[in-house]
Protein backbone atom coordinates (compact mmCIF):
# COMPACT_ATOMS: atom_id res chain seq x y z
CA UNK A 1 0.00 0.00 0.00
CA UNK A 2 1.37 3.40 -0.92
CA UNK A 3 0.44 6.70 0.56
CA UNK A 4 -1.32 9.18 -1.69
CA UNK A 5 0.93 11.69 -3.37
CA UNK A 6 1.02 15.23 -2.06
CA UNK A 7 -0.69 16.79 -5.06
CA UNK A 8 -3.73 14.49 -5.04
CA UNK A 9 -5.44 15.53 -1.76
CA UNK A 10 -4.38 19.15 -2.27
CA UNK A 11 -6.38 19.30 -5.48
CA UNK A 12 -9.38 17.53 -3.95
CA UNK A 13 -9.68 19.99 -1.05
CA UNK A 14 -8.90 23.08 -3.12
CA UNK A 15 -12.36 24.62 -2.69
CA UNK A 16 -12.64 23.72 1.00
CA UNK A 17 -12.64 26.30 3.71
CA UNK A 18 -12.37 25.37 7.36
CA UNK A 19 -14.95 27.40 9.35
CA UNK A 20 -13.32 30.12 11.46
CA UNK A 21 -13.99 29.96 15.16
CA UNK A 22 -13.86 33.73 15.78
CA UNK A 23 -16.73 35.04 13.72
CA UNK A 24 -18.11 38.59 13.81
CA UNK A 25 -21.02 37.32 15.90
CA UNK A 26 -18.68 35.90 18.53
CA UNK A 27 -16.71 39.14 18.63
CA UNK A 28 -19.92 41.13 19.01
CA UNK A 29 -21.00 38.95 21.93
CA UNK A 30 -17.69 39.60 23.70
CA UNK A 31 -17.98 43.34 23.11
CA UNK A 32 -21.55 43.35 24.47
CA UNK A 33 -20.38 41.55 27.60
CA UNK A 34 -17.60 44.10 28.08
CA UNK A 35 -20.08 46.95 27.64
CA UNK A 36 -22.43 45.35 30.18
CA UNK A 37 -19.58 45.14 32.71
CA UNK A 38 -18.59 48.76 32.24
CA UNK A 39 -22.14 50.13 32.33
CA UNK A 40 -23.16 48.18 35.42
CA UNK A 41 -19.98 48.74 37.44
CA UNK A 42 -21.06 52.06 39.05
CA UNK A 43 -24.36 50.62 40.28
CA UNK A 44 -22.58 48.07 42.44
CA UNK A 45 -19.72 50.39 43.46
CA UNK A 46 -17.30 48.05 41.73
CA UNK A 47 -14.49 50.63 41.98
CA UNK A 48 -14.76 50.99 45.76
CA UNK A 49 -15.04 47.23 46.12
CA UNK A 50 -11.79 46.70 44.23
CA UNK A 51 -9.99 49.49 46.07
CA UNK A 52 -10.99 48.35 49.56
CA UNK A 53 -10.27 44.70 48.83
CA UNK A 54 -6.89 45.70 47.42
CA UNK A 55 -6.14 47.74 50.54
CA UNK A 56 -7.05 44.79 52.73
CA UNK A 57 -4.83 42.48 50.73
CA UNK A 58 -1.86 44.86 50.92
CA UNK A 59 -2.43 45.47 54.64
CA UNK A 60 -2.45 41.73 55.16
CA UNK A 61 0.85 41.29 53.33
CA UNK A 62 2.78 44.49 54.08
CA UNK A 63 0.93 45.89 57.07
CA UNK A 64 -0.92 49.19 57.16
CA UNK A 65 -4.45 50.46 57.58
CA UNK A 66 -7.52 48.78 56.11
CA UNK A 67 -11.10 49.50 57.00
CA UNK A 68 -12.14 46.04 55.87
CA UNK A 69 -9.61 44.25 58.07
CA UNK A 70 -10.45 46.46 61.06
CA UNK A 71 -14.13 45.64 60.68
CA UNK A 72 -13.59 41.92 60.28
CA UNK A 73 -11.10 41.93 63.16
CA UNK A 74 -13.54 43.68 65.46
CA UNK A 75 -16.20 41.07 64.77
CA UNK A 76 -13.74 38.22 64.98
CA UNK A 77 -12.42 39.33 68.38
CA UNK A 78 -15.94 39.41 69.75
CA UNK A 79 -16.80 35.93 68.51
CA UNK A 80 -14.02 34.25 70.49
CA UNK A 81 -13.83 32.61 72.93
CA UNK A 82 -16.68 30.44 71.77
CA UNK A 83 -19.47 29.89 74.22
CA UNK A 84 -19.40 26.25 75.22
CA UNK A 85 -20.79 26.19 78.72
CA UNK A 86 -24.15 27.32 79.94
CA UNK A 87 -24.57 29.13 83.26
CA UNK A 88 -28.04 29.77 84.52
CA UNK A 89 -29.41 31.17 87.73
CA UNK A 90 -30.95 28.32 89.68
CA UNK A 91 -33.85 30.46 90.85
CA UNK A 92 -34.91 30.94 87.27
CA UNK A 93 -34.96 27.25 86.37
CA UNK A 94 -38.38 25.74 86.55
CA UNK A 95 -38.65 22.45 88.41
CA UNK A 96 -35.02 22.54 89.57
CA UNK A 97 -34.13 19.43 91.52
CA UNK A 98 -30.99 19.72 93.59
CA UNK A 99 -30.68 15.96 94.01
CA UNK A 100 -31.01 15.27 90.33
CA UNK A 101 -28.69 17.53 88.38
CA UNK A 102 -28.19 17.16 84.62
CA UNK A 103 -25.07 15.13 83.70
CA UNK A 104 -21.66 16.79 84.11
CA UNK A 105 -23.18 19.83 85.77
CA UNK A 106 -22.60 21.38 89.14
CA UNK A 107 -24.02 24.20 91.20
CA UNK A 108 -21.84 27.24 91.69
CA UNK A 109 -22.35 29.83 94.37
CA UNK A 110 -21.41 33.36 93.64
CA UNK A 111 -21.15 35.91 96.37
CA UNK A 112 -21.59 39.53 95.53
CA UNK A 113 -20.87 42.23 98.04
CA UNK A 114 -22.95 45.30 97.77
CA UNK A 115 -23.36 48.37 99.94
CA UNK A 116 -26.89 48.84 100.95
CA UNK A 117 -28.72 51.41 102.98
CA UNK A 118 -29.96 50.06 106.27
CA UNK A 119 -33.47 51.44 106.70
CA UNK A 120 -33.19 51.42 110.53
CA UNK A 121 -29.81 52.97 111.07
CA UNK A 122 -29.76 54.91 107.82
CA UNK A 123 -26.19 53.83 107.32
CA UNK A 124 -24.55 52.10 104.41
CA UNK A 125 -23.81 48.47 105.20
CA UNK A 126 -21.97 45.84 103.28
CA UNK A 127 -24.26 42.98 102.34
CA UNK A 128 -23.19 39.68 100.85
CA UNK A 129 -25.64 38.26 98.37
CA UNK A 130 -25.44 34.62 97.46
CA UNK A 131 -26.63 33.57 94.06
CA UNK A 132 -26.68 29.96 92.95
CA UNK A 133 -25.86 29.09 89.37
CA UNK A 134 -26.27 25.82 87.58
CA UNK A 135 -23.20 25.34 85.40
CA UNK A 136 -23.30 22.86 82.56
CA UNK A 137 -19.80 22.71 81.03
CA UNK A 138 -21.11 21.71 77.58
CA UNK A 139 -24.60 23.07 78.01
CA UNK A 140 -24.61 25.61 75.24
CA UNK A 141 -22.88 23.27 72.80
CA UNK A 142 -25.58 20.68 73.49
CA UNK A 143 -28.25 23.32 72.96
CA UNK A 144 -26.72 24.26 69.60
CA UNK A 145 -26.61 20.56 68.73
CA UNK A 146 -30.31 20.23 69.45
CA UNK A 147 -31.04 23.28 67.29
CA UNK A 148 -28.86 21.92 64.48
CA UNK A 149 -30.74 18.64 64.64
CA UNK A 150 -34.01 20.55 64.41
CA UNK A 151 -32.64 22.41 61.37
CA UNK A 152 -31.64 19.13 59.76
CA UNK A 153 -35.14 17.78 60.33
CA UNK A 154 -36.63 20.92 58.80
CA UNK A 155 -34.43 20.41 55.75
CA UNK A 156 -35.32 16.73 55.55
CA UNK A 157 -39.05 17.35 55.77
CA UNK A 158 -38.84 20.26 53.36
CA UNK A 159 -37.12 17.99 50.86
CA UNK A 160 -39.52 15.11 51.46
CA UNK A 161 -42.57 17.30 50.84
CA UNK A 162 -40.85 18.89 47.83
CA UNK A 163 -40.31 15.47 46.24
CA UNK A 164 -43.91 14.46 46.91
CA UNK A 165 -45.28 17.68 45.44
CA UNK A 166 -42.94 17.80 42.46
CA UNK A 167 -43.61 14.25 41.20
CA UNK A 168 -47.08 14.97 39.83
CA UNK A 169 -45.98 18.44 38.68
CA UNK A 170 -43.11 16.93 36.70
CA UNK A 171 -45.44 14.36 35.17
CA UNK A 172 -47.87 17.05 34.04
CA UNK A 173 -45.25 19.51 32.87
CA UNK A 174 -43.23 17.08 30.74
CA UNK A 175 -44.15 17.55 27.10
CA UNK A 176 -44.14 13.84 26.34
CA UNK A 177 -46.31 12.76 29.27
CA UNK A 178 -48.77 15.57 29.82
CA UNK A 179 -52.37 14.59 29.11
CA UNK A 180 -53.22 17.92 27.45
CA UNK A 181 -51.34 21.04 26.25
CA UNK A 182 -53.45 23.22 28.56
CA UNK A 183 -52.48 21.07 31.55
CA UNK A 184 -48.87 21.34 30.42
CA UNK A 185 -49.07 25.14 30.36
CA UNK A 186 -50.76 25.31 33.76
CA UNK A 187 -48.26 22.91 35.36
CA UNK A 188 -45.33 24.85 33.91
CA UNK A 189 -46.78 28.08 35.30
CA UNK A 190 -47.16 26.57 38.78
CA UNK A 191 -43.58 25.27 38.67
CA UNK A 192 -42.25 28.69 37.63
CA UNK A 193 -44.27 30.44 40.31
CA UNK A 194 -43.00 28.10 43.03
CA UNK A 195 -39.44 28.64 41.90
CA UNK A 196 -39.85 32.39 41.57
CA UNK A 197 -40.69 32.94 45.24
CA UNK A 198 -37.56 32.72 47.39
CA UNK A 199 -37.72 30.65 50.57
CA UNK A 200 -37.08 33.68 52.74
CA UNK A 201 -40.05 35.53 51.31
CA UNK A 202 -42.51 32.68 51.60
CA UNK A 203 -41.18 31.99 55.11
CA UNK A 204 -42.05 35.56 56.11
CA UNK A 205 -45.66 34.97 55.13
CA UNK A 206 -45.80 31.43 56.48
CA UNK A 207 -44.51 32.58 59.88
CA UNK A 208 -47.48 34.94 60.02
CA UNK A 209 -49.83 32.13 59.00
CA UNK A 210 -48.46 29.26 61.11
CA UNK A 211 -46.65 31.12 63.86
CA UNK A 212 -42.99 30.94 64.89
CA UNK A 213 -41.40 27.53 64.63
CA UNK A 214 -40.42 24.79 62.24
CA UNK A 215 -43.73 24.43 60.36
CA UNK A 216 -43.20 27.67 58.44
CA UNK A 217 -39.64 26.63 57.65
CA UNK A 218 -40.62 23.18 56.38
CA UNK A 219 -43.35 24.56 54.15
CA UNK A 220 -41.21 27.40 52.77
CA UNK A 221 -38.46 24.97 51.81
CA UNK A 222 -40.95 22.48 50.39
CA UNK A 223 -42.63 25.03 48.11
CA UNK A 224 -39.41 26.31 46.60
CA UNK A 225 -37.91 22.82 46.37
CA UNK A 226 -41.00 21.53 44.56
CA UNK A 227 -40.59 24.22 41.93
CA UNK A 228 -36.93 23.41 41.47
CA UNK A 229 -37.38 19.64 41.35
CA UNK A 230 -40.50 19.87 39.18
CA UNK A 231 -38.56 21.75 36.53
CA UNK A 232 -35.55 19.45 36.53
CA UNK A 233 -37.50 16.20 36.80
CA UNK A 234 -39.65 17.28 33.85
CA UNK A 235 -36.67 18.22 31.72
CA UNK A 236 -35.07 14.84 32.32
CA UNK A 237 -38.26 13.03 31.46
CA UNK A 238 -38.40 15.00 28.21
CA UNK A 239 -34.78 14.19 27.41
CA UNK A 240 -35.12 10.45 28.10
CA UNK A 241 -34.30 8.14 25.19
CA UNK A 242 -37.62 7.60 23.35
CA UNK A 243 -36.67 4.23 21.82
CA UNK A 244 -37.28 2.07 24.91
CA UNK A 245 -40.53 3.98 25.44
CA UNK A 246 -41.67 3.15 21.94
CA UNK A 247 -40.56 -0.45 22.37
CA UNK A 248 -42.77 -0.80 25.44
CA UNK A 249 -45.68 1.01 23.86
CA UNK A 250 -45.38 -1.51 21.01
CA UNK A 251 -46.08 -4.35 23.44
CA UNK A 252 -49.32 -2.67 24.45
CA UNK A 253 -48.12 -1.27 27.79
CA UNK A 254 -50.05 1.74 29.12
CA UNK A 255 -48.50 5.12 29.92
CA UNK A 256 -47.98 4.46 33.59
CA UNK A 257 -46.10 1.26 32.85
CA UNK A 258 -44.02 2.95 30.17
CA UNK A 259 -43.18 5.64 32.73
CA UNK A 260 -42.13 3.06 35.30
CA UNK A 261 -40.21 0.67 33.02
CA UNK A 262 -38.81 2.81 30.21
CA UNK A 263 -38.45 6.33 31.67
CA UNK A 264 -37.83 5.92 35.39
CA UNK A 265 -34.77 3.66 35.07
CA UNK A 266 -33.23 6.22 32.72
CA UNK A 267 -33.81 9.28 34.89
CA UNK A 268 -33.47 7.81 38.38
CA UNK A 269 -29.74 8.56 38.87
CA UNK A 270 -30.23 12.21 37.95
CA UNK A 271 -33.30 12.37 40.21
CA UNK A 272 -31.27 11.13 43.13
CA UNK A 273 -28.61 13.71 42.31
CA UNK A 274 -31.12 16.59 42.21
CA UNK A 275 -32.81 15.43 45.37
CA UNK A 276 -29.51 15.26 47.25
CA UNK A 277 -28.65 18.72 45.99
CA UNK A 278 -31.97 20.06 47.23
CA UNK A 279 -31.43 18.41 50.62
CA UNK A 280 -27.99 19.98 50.83
CA UNK A 281 -29.31 23.38 49.81
CA UNK A 282 -32.32 23.07 52.11
CA UNK A 283 -30.07 22.57 55.09
CA UNK A 284 -28.31 25.85 54.38
CA UNK A 285 -31.58 27.60 53.58
CA UNK A 286 -33.18 26.21 56.75
CA UNK A 287 -30.75 28.30 58.77
CA UNK A 288 -31.63 31.36 56.71
CA UNK A 289 -35.40 30.98 57.05
CA UNK A 290 -34.76 30.54 60.77
CA UNK A 291 -33.70 34.19 60.83
CA UNK A 292 -37.30 35.23 60.24
CA UNK A 293 -38.51 32.93 62.99
CA UNK A 294 -39.06 29.70 61.11
CA UNK A 295 -37.34 27.50 63.68
CA UNK A 296 -34.00 25.79 63.98
CA UNK A 297 -30.49 27.15 64.42
CA UNK A 298 -31.27 30.30 62.42
CA UNK A 299 -33.81 31.43 64.96
CA UNK A 300 -31.26 30.86 67.73
CA UNK A 301 -28.64 32.79 65.75
CA UNK A 302 -30.94 35.75 65.25
CA UNK A 303 -31.88 35.81 68.92
CA UNK A 304 -28.27 35.73 70.12
CA UNK A 305 -27.21 38.31 67.59
CA UNK A 306 -29.94 40.69 68.71
CA UNK A 307 -28.89 40.21 72.34
CA UNK A 308 -25.24 40.97 71.44
CA UNK A 309 -24.20 37.49 72.65
CA UNK A 310 -21.37 37.30 70.16
CA UNK A 311 -19.63 34.37 71.85
CA UNK A 312 -22.79 32.38 71.35
CA UNK A 313 -22.94 33.56 67.73
CA UNK A 314 -19.39 32.29 67.27
CA UNK A 315 -20.32 28.84 68.52
CA UNK A 316 -23.33 28.74 66.22
CA UNK A 317 -21.28 29.73 63.18
CA UNK A 318 -18.61 27.13 63.85
CA UNK A 319 -21.24 24.45 64.43
CA UNK A 320 -23.04 25.38 61.23
CA UNK A 321 -19.84 25.24 59.24
CA UNK A 322 -19.02 21.83 60.66
CA UNK A 323 -22.50 20.54 59.89
CA UNK A 324 -22.49 21.77 56.29
CA UNK A 325 -19.06 20.29 55.75
CA UNK A 326 -20.21 16.97 57.13
CA UNK A 327 -23.32 16.93 54.98
CA UNK A 328 -21.26 17.75 51.89
CA UNK A 329 -19.08 14.74 52.59
CA UNK A 330 -22.01 12.42 53.11
CA UNK A 331 -23.92 13.55 50.04
CA UNK A 332 -20.82 13.37 47.84
CA UNK A 333 -20.32 9.81 49.02
CA UNK A 334 -23.97 8.92 48.38
CA UNK A 335 -23.78 10.36 44.89
CA UNK A 336 -20.61 8.49 44.04
CA UNK A 337 -22.14 5.27 45.31
CA UNK A 338 -25.05 5.68 42.96
CA UNK A 339 -23.60 6.72 39.64
CA UNK B 1 -46.42 -23.98 5.22
CA UNK B 2 -49.94 -23.02 4.32
CA UNK B 3 -50.91 -20.14 2.10
CA UNK B 4 -53.15 -18.71 4.80
CA UNK B 5 -52.40 -14.96 4.81
CA UNK B 6 -51.19 -14.07 8.30
CA UNK B 7 -50.07 -10.51 7.73
CA UNK B 8 -51.60 -8.78 4.73
CA UNK B 9 -50.86 -5.34 3.30
CA UNK B 10 -53.61 -4.07 1.06
CA UNK B 11 -52.79 -0.93 -0.89
CA UNK B 12 -50.74 0.33 2.02
CA UNK B 13 -49.78 4.00 1.52
CA UNK B 14 -48.19 6.56 3.76
CA UNK B 15 -47.64 10.20 3.11
CA UNK B 16 -45.96 12.12 5.92
CA UNK B 17 -47.16 15.55 6.97
CA UNK B 18 -44.06 17.07 5.36
CA UNK B 19 -45.29 15.65 2.07
CA UNK B 20 -42.82 12.81 1.65
CA UNK B 21 -44.37 9.69 0.19
CA UNK B 22 -43.00 6.80 2.26
CA UNK B 23 -45.26 4.06 0.92
CA UNK B 24 -47.26 3.92 -2.28
CA UNK B 25 -49.92 1.27 -2.72
CA UNK B 26 -48.01 -1.69 -1.34
CA UNK B 27 -49.93 -4.96 -1.53
CA UNK B 28 -48.65 -8.38 -0.49
CA UNK B 29 -49.28 -10.92 2.20
CA UNK B 30 -47.14 -13.14 4.33
CA UNK B 31 -48.37 -16.65 5.10
CA UNK B 32 -48.22 -18.06 8.61
CA UNK B 33 -44.79 -19.24 9.66
CA UNK B 34 -42.86 -17.61 6.82
CA UNK B 35 -39.59 -15.71 7.30
CA UNK B 36 -39.98 -12.76 4.98
CA UNK B 37 -37.08 -10.37 4.44
CA UNK B 38 -37.78 -6.79 3.47
CA UNK B 39 -34.96 -5.14 1.53
CA UNK B 40 -34.40 -1.86 -0.28
CA UNK B 41 -32.23 1.25 -0.09
CA UNK B 42 -32.36 3.65 2.86
CA UNK B 43 -35.59 5.61 2.85
CA UNK B 44 -37.44 3.08 0.71
CA UNK B 45 -40.20 2.68 3.31
CA UNK B 46 -39.17 -0.59 4.99
CA UNK B 47 -39.47 0.81 8.53
CA UNK B 48 -42.75 2.54 7.80
CA UNK B 49 -44.24 -0.68 6.50
CA UNK B 50 -43.09 -2.67 9.54
CA UNK B 51 -44.27 -0.01 11.99
CA UNK B 52 -47.71 -0.06 10.39
CA UNK B 53 -48.14 -3.67 11.55
CA UNK B 54 -48.26 -2.72 15.25
CA UNK B 55 -49.62 0.76 14.78
CA UNK B 56 -46.45 2.72 15.62
CA UNK B 57 -47.11 4.43 12.30
CA UNK B 58 -50.60 5.00 10.95
CA UNK B 59 -51.15 4.46 7.25
CA UNK B 60 -52.67 7.29 5.29
CA UNK B 61 -54.21 4.87 2.81
CA UNK B 62 -54.94 1.17 2.50
CA UNK B 63 -54.72 -1.21 5.44
CA UNK B 64 -52.79 -3.90 7.24
CA UNK B 65 -54.50 -7.03 8.44
CA UNK B 66 -53.12 -9.35 11.05
CA UNK B 67 -54.90 -12.70 11.11
CA UNK B 68 -57.71 -11.12 9.15
CA UNK B 69 -58.19 -8.26 11.63
CA UNK B 70 -57.66 -4.73 10.35
CA UNK B 71 -55.10 -2.77 12.38
CA UNK B 72 -56.86 0.30 13.76
CA UNK B 73 -57.29 2.14 17.05
CA UNK B 74 -59.90 -0.34 18.27
CA UNK B 75 -57.99 -3.52 17.47
CA UNK B 76 -54.56 -2.15 18.37
CA UNK B 77 -54.38 -3.29 22.01
CA UNK B 78 -55.04 -6.90 21.01
CA UNK B 79 -52.82 -6.76 17.95
CA UNK B 80 -49.89 -5.30 19.86
CA UNK B 81 -49.86 -8.33 22.15
CA UNK B 82 -49.82 -10.65 19.18
CA UNK B 83 -47.01 -8.81 17.39
CA UNK B 84 -43.57 -8.85 18.95
CA UNK B 85 -41.01 -6.32 17.80
CA UNK B 86 -37.23 -6.43 17.56
CA UNK B 87 -35.59 -3.03 17.17
CA UNK B 88 -32.52 -1.78 15.35
CA UNK B 89 -31.02 -0.18 18.46
CA UNK B 90 -32.51 -2.88 20.68
CA UNK B 91 -35.04 -0.59 22.39
CA UNK B 92 -33.74 -1.70 25.78
CA UNK B 93 -33.17 0.51 28.80
CA UNK B 94 -29.41 0.24 29.03
CA UNK B 95 -29.30 1.40 32.66
CA UNK B 96 -31.76 -1.25 33.78
CA UNK B 97 -30.91 -4.88 34.41
CA UNK B 98 -31.52 -7.63 31.90
CA UNK B 99 -34.18 -9.00 34.27
CA UNK B 100 -36.08 -5.68 34.39
CA UNK B 101 -35.94 -5.38 30.61
CA UNK B 102 -37.30 -8.89 30.21
CA UNK B 103 -40.21 -8.25 32.58
CA UNK B 104 -40.86 -5.01 30.68
CA UNK B 105 -41.60 -7.16 27.62
CA UNK B 106 -44.56 -8.74 29.40
CA UNK B 107 -45.59 -5.70 31.38
CA UNK B 108 -48.74 -5.19 29.31
CA UNK B 109 -50.02 -8.44 30.79
CA UNK B 110 -49.05 -7.77 34.41
CA UNK B 111 -51.54 -5.90 36.63
CA UNK B 112 -50.46 -2.30 37.15
CA UNK B 113 -50.18 -2.54 40.95
CA UNK B 114 -47.93 -5.57 40.70
CA UNK B 115 -45.84 -3.84 38.04
CA UNK B 116 -45.41 -0.71 40.15
CA UNK B 117 -44.58 -2.61 43.34
CA UNK B 118 -42.14 -4.89 41.53
CA UNK B 119 -44.10 -8.00 42.56
CA UNK B 120 -43.84 -9.75 39.22
CA UNK B 121 -45.81 -12.99 38.82
CA UNK B 122 -43.68 -16.11 39.24
CA UNK B 123 -44.82 -17.40 35.86
CA UNK B 124 -43.37 -14.32 34.12
CA UNK B 125 -40.14 -14.54 36.05
CA UNK B 126 -39.76 -18.20 35.09
CA UNK B 127 -40.56 -17.40 31.49
CA UNK B 128 -37.95 -14.64 31.36
CA UNK B 129 -35.33 -17.08 32.66
CA UNK B 130 -36.34 -19.80 30.21
CA UNK B 131 -36.24 -17.44 27.24
CA UNK B 132 -32.87 -16.00 28.19
CA UNK B 133 -31.48 -19.50 28.47
CA UNK B 134 -32.94 -20.27 25.06
CA UNK B 135 -31.25 -17.31 23.38
CA UNK B 136 -27.94 -18.27 24.94
CA UNK B 137 -27.49 -16.03 27.96
CA UNK B 138 -26.29 -17.23 31.34
CA UNK B 139 -27.94 -16.83 34.76
CA UNK B 140 -25.28 -14.32 35.82
CA UNK B 141 -26.50 -11.96 33.09
CA UNK B 142 -29.88 -11.49 34.82
CA UNK B 143 -28.86 -8.79 37.33
CA UNK B 144 -26.41 -7.11 34.92
CA UNK B 145 -27.16 -3.83 33.27
CA UNK B 146 -27.84 -4.01 29.56
CA UNK B 147 -25.04 -1.47 29.05
CA UNK B 148 -22.56 -4.12 30.18
CA UNK B 149 -23.58 -6.56 27.43
CA UNK B 150 -22.12 -6.82 23.93
CA UNK B 151 -24.21 -5.78 20.94
CA UNK B 152 -24.98 -9.37 20.05
CA UNK B 153 -26.05 -10.16 23.60
CA UNK B 154 -28.25 -7.07 23.68
CA UNK B 155 -30.10 -8.14 20.57
CA UNK B 156 -30.48 -11.63 22.04
CA UNK B 157 -32.18 -9.98 25.01
CA UNK B 158 -34.22 -7.94 22.53
CA UNK B 159 -35.44 -11.12 20.83
CA UNK B 160 -36.13 -12.85 24.14
CA UNK B 161 -38.11 -9.82 25.30
CA UNK B 162 -40.15 -9.83 22.09
CA UNK B 163 -41.08 -13.46 22.81
CA UNK B 164 -42.32 -12.75 26.36
CA UNK B 165 -45.92 -12.37 25.22
CA UNK B 166 -45.85 -15.44 22.92
CA UNK B 167 -46.36 -13.41 19.75
CA UNK B 168 -47.68 -14.92 16.53
CA UNK B 169 -45.84 -12.37 14.45
CA UNK B 170 -42.34 -11.02 14.90
CA UNK B 171 -41.56 -7.68 13.31
CA UNK B 172 -37.85 -6.91 13.14
CA UNK B 173 -36.73 -3.47 12.00
CA UNK B 174 -33.07 -3.77 10.87
CA UNK B 175 -32.31 -6.06 13.82
CA UNK B 176 -28.64 -6.45 12.87
CA UNK B 177 -27.84 -2.98 11.53
CA UNK B 178 -25.74 -2.08 14.56
CA UNK B 179 -23.99 -5.45 14.89
CA UNK B 180 -20.76 -6.78 13.46
CA UNK B 181 -21.02 -9.44 10.69
CA UNK B 182 -20.47 -12.39 12.98
CA UNK B 183 -23.01 -11.25 15.58
CA UNK B 184 -25.43 -10.42 12.75
CA UNK B 185 -25.34 -13.99 11.51
CA UNK B 186 -25.76 -15.39 14.99
CA UNK B 187 -28.71 -13.14 15.75
CA UNK B 188 -30.48 -13.91 12.46
CA UNK B 189 -29.84 -17.60 12.93
CA UNK B 190 -31.32 -17.39 16.40
CA UNK B 191 -34.35 -15.47 15.18
CA UNK B 192 -34.96 -18.02 12.44
CA UNK B 193 -34.67 -20.96 14.81
CA UNK B 194 -36.98 -19.41 17.40
CA UNK B 195 -39.53 -18.52 14.74
CA UNK B 196 -39.44 -21.99 13.26
CA UNK B 197 -39.82 -23.67 16.64
CA UNK B 198 -42.86 -21.55 17.50
CA UNK B 199 -44.42 -21.24 14.06
CA UNK B 200 -44.04 -17.47 14.27
CA UNK B 201 -44.35 -15.38 11.15
CA UNK B 202 -41.35 -13.05 10.71
CA UNK B 203 -41.17 -9.79 8.83
CA UNK B 204 -37.60 -8.58 8.94
CA UNK B 205 -36.02 -5.62 7.20
CA UNK B 206 -32.36 -5.99 6.31
CA UNK B 207 -29.86 -3.98 4.41
CA UNK B 208 -27.40 -6.80 3.84
CA UNK B 209 -28.66 -8.73 0.83
CA UNK B 210 -26.41 -11.69 1.46
CA UNK B 211 -28.01 -12.15 4.89
CA UNK B 212 -31.49 -11.84 3.39
CA UNK B 213 -30.62 -14.53 0.84
CA UNK B 214 -29.25 -16.85 3.48
CA UNK B 215 -31.89 -16.58 6.19
CA UNK B 216 -35.18 -15.68 4.54
CA UNK B 217 -37.77 -17.85 2.80
CA UNK B 218 -38.83 -14.95 0.69
CA UNK B 219 -37.66 -11.48 -0.22
CA UNK B 220 -39.83 -8.42 -0.70
CA UNK B 221 -38.02 -5.38 -2.10
CA UNK B 222 -39.10 -1.77 -1.92
CA UNK B 223 -37.79 1.27 -3.67
CA UNK B 224 -39.10 4.77 -2.97
CA UNK B 225 -42.14 3.27 -1.25
CA UNK B 226 -43.11 0.97 -4.13
CA UNK B 227 -43.07 -2.79 -4.20
CA UNK B 228 -40.37 -3.73 -6.73
CA UNK B 229 -39.87 -7.42 -6.15
CA UNK B 230 -41.64 -10.20 -4.34
CA UNK B 231 -40.47 -13.75 -4.65
CA UNK B 232 -38.48 -16.65 -3.27
CA UNK B 233 -34.94 -16.00 -2.16
CA UNK B 234 -33.20 -17.59 -5.13
CA UNK B 235 -35.21 -15.51 -7.61
CA UNK B 236 -33.61 -12.36 -6.28
CA UNK B 237 -30.72 -12.23 -8.74
CA UNK B 238 -28.07 -9.68 -9.68
CA UNK B 239 -30.31 -8.04 -12.27
CA UNK B 240 -33.08 -7.52 -9.70
CA UNK B 241 -30.57 -6.12 -7.27
CA UNK B 242 -29.40 -3.64 -9.88
CA UNK B 243 -32.98 -2.59 -10.62
CA UNK B 244 -33.68 -1.89 -6.96
CA UNK B 245 -30.47 -0.38 -5.70
CA UNK B 246 -29.39 1.19 -8.98
CA UNK B 247 -25.80 1.41 -10.14
CA UNK B 248 -23.23 2.29 -7.52
CA UNK B 249 -22.81 6.00 -7.96
CA UNK B 250 -19.35 7.46 -8.26
CA UNK B 251 -20.09 10.50 -6.11
CA UNK B 252 -21.58 8.54 -3.21
CA UNK B 253 -19.17 8.40 -0.33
Amino acid sequence: MTLARDDAPARAAAGWRFPTAMRPRTLLAWLLLLAAVLVSAPSVEAGRMLRMTGEAASALVAGGDSQVLDGLGAIGRQLVPLQIAERREVSRIEGFNRNHLPPFSHVEVAETRTERLDPETLEMRAVVERTEYLVEPFGYLAHVGVKLWETLMIAFWGTLLAVIMSAPLAFLSARNLTPHPAVYGAARAVVSLLRAVPELVSALFLVVAYGFGPIAGVLALALHGAGFLGKFYAEDVEAADPKPQEALAATGANRLKVLRFAILPQVLPQYIGYTLYVLDRNFRMATVVGLVGAGGIGQELKGRFDMYNYHHVGTILVAMFAAVFLIDQVSARLRRAHF
Amino acid sequence: MSGDPHVAFVGASKRFAEGAQALADVTFHVPRGQFCALVGPSGSGKSTLLRAVNGLTQLSGGEVRVDGVRVDAASLPRIRRKVGMVHQDFGLVSRASVAENMIAGAIAEIPTWRALLGLYPAAHQAKACALLAEVGLAPEHLPRRVSELSGGQRQRVGIARALMLDPEVLVADEPVASLDPRASEEVLDLMRREALARGVTVLCSLHQLDLARRFADRIVALRAGRLMFDGPTDAFDAATEMAIYGPVKESAQ
